[in-house]
């Protein structure tokens, strides 16, 4: 293995599970927004929601990141590609975990509701109190899913010069032209931060578990 | 005191109220019953606002609910705000218990005084103790609803309603869902409240209990009140041949 690379690498791995906590973190609150605007009284709302997501959803990654970073200088805001990426990431995500909320809300039995609305709650505490923990309890496998593909999806942000992992590993192999090595190590990084993000996901469904249900064990 | 004045609803082009009338004096339990599809559970959600109405009037104490008619006569629903203070004048129970799963008992029962009704913490808390030790499940306060029994479950369901000290209690066949030998210890904390003087309304199909507990039985038949009297008058002395034929199928 060519010297100092795992150290690049690793280096390049920390930046990589930057910018996917921080789009997943933006994604998640961008996304209650969104499917909060999903179930908006008003068809206009629910209509901007589903051009949303479907624009977002519809177009790759890769032609985002691209667009953003070419159009951010033309639109004269002058940011690096580390916050287009990261806007870019955030947005992606956001529509994907809008549609992973969207659905947990629809899971939703209706005798909730009605429980919840014959007791008068007010529109805070019946998102804190029902719908929120609901939702999260519904939706968790397939938000760690999302979770899982942004970590993936942040290697496309190299395409526009953002220094992370698969950056990284590109360089050290237009160095050394040890491809395979450099290529499995990276693979490594990327399963591994999948794996731990996989384990973190399961410990709070096993800690959210509803008591007395078969799901406790699951 | 309930007074519903010419309740009228419609699923699409199918009439499920035909012009309900109905007094329910303070303290009065009134059963609703009727073969399943004649609108008394519709009837008892009406009065909660699960369901809209197109027309007819429901006041309580004399505070006309759910819509108000504006200057110009259009008739509107009342505000999310206020359609929430009225709701909690009521406390509903239903057939399916329908607890919020992933609550302690507690919990569930002190959500309503402690988030709608913005009671103090330590004041919910005690609330919600005596109310679960009133119908027997102290012990069972920090346990999650799929631990209990349906009869539990239910028996939480109705601490939970009687915690926003409502003027009325609204019971939607709440034994209906139950295993035989769990029904007595549902019925029982329901003759338990009589002695509150509480209003009830309650939809059933156990007839021997509605005779127990209820001042007047409504009968109702194709979204109407067919016959309205006293126990007696209704499941000995029926007149209506609709109820006859009811009271002989249930029996």
């Amino acid at each position: 293995m060519p010297p100092g690379s795992l150290a690049l690498l690793a280096q390049g791995a920390a930046v990589s599970l930057l910018l996917a906590a921080v789009a997943i973190v933006g994604g998640t609150l961008l996304a209650v927004l969104l499917a909060a605007l999903a179930f908006s009284r008003f068809a206009v709302v629910r209509a901007a929601y589903r051009v949303y997501v479907y624009v977002v959803r519809g177009t790759p990654l890769l032609v985002l990141a691209l667009l953003v970073f070419y159009a951010m200088p033309a639109l004269d805001l002058r940011t690096g590609p580390y916050i287009a990426g990261t806007l870019v990431l955030i947005v992606y995500t956001g529509a994907l975990l809008a549609e992973v909320f969207r659905g947990g809300v629809l899971a939703i039995p209706r005798p909730q509701w009605e429980s919840a609305r014959s007791l008068g709650l007010p529109p805070l505490a019946m998102f804190r109190k029902i719908v929120a923990p609901l939702v999260t309890r519904y939706t968790l496998p397939p938000y760690v899913n999302v979770c899982v593909m942004t970590v993936k999806a942040s290697s496309v942000l190299s395409i526009i010069s953002v220094w992370e992992l698969t950056l990284a590993a590109r360089e050290i192999i237009e160095r050394t032209f040890a491809v395979f090595t450099i290529l499995g190590l990276a693979a490594a990084f990327y399963f591994v931060m999948c794996f731990g993000i996989d384990r973190l996901g399961r410990l709070f469904e096993r800690h959210l578990a509803l008591k007395g249900f078969a799901g406790e064990r699951a | 005191m309930i007074v519903v004045r010419g309740l009228q609803k419609s699923f699409g082009t199918a009439r499920v109220l035909r012009g309900i009338d109905l007094d329910i004096a303070d303290g009065e339990v009134v059963a609703l019953i009727g073969r399943s599809g004649c609108g008394k559970t519709t009837l008892l959600r009406c009065i909660n606002f699960l369901e809209e109405y197109e027309t007819g009037e429901i006041r309580l104490d004399g505070e006309d609910l759910w819509y108000r008619a504006t200057p110009d006569g259009v008739r509107r629903r009342v505000s999310e705000v206020e359609a929430r203070r009225m709701r909690q004048q009521m406390g509903i129970v239903f057939q399916q218990y329908n607890l919020f799963p992933h609550m302690t008992v507690l919990d569930n029962v002190l959500l309503g005084p402690r988030f709608a009704q913005r009671v103090s913490t330590a004041e919910a808390e005690a609330l919600g103790r005596r109310l679960l030790a009133r119908v027997g499940l102290e012990a069972k306060m920090s346990a999650y609803p799929a631990q209990l029994s349906g009869g539990q479950q239910q028996r939480v369901a109705i601490a939970r309603a009687l915690a926003m000290r409502p003027k009325v209690l609204l019971l939607d066949e709440i034994t209906s869902a139950l295993d035989p030998e769990l029904v007595g210890e549902v019925e029982d904390v329901i003759r338990s409240l009589l002695s509150d003087r509480i209003m009830m309304v309650l939809v059933t199909h156990a007839l021997g209990f509605a005779r127990e507990v209820a001042h007047r039985i409504a009968y109702l038949a194709e979204g109407a009140i067919v016959e309205l009297g006293s126990p007696a008058d209704i499941l000995d002395r029926p007149k209506d041949p609709g109820l006859k034929e009811f009271l002989r199928r249930v029996r």
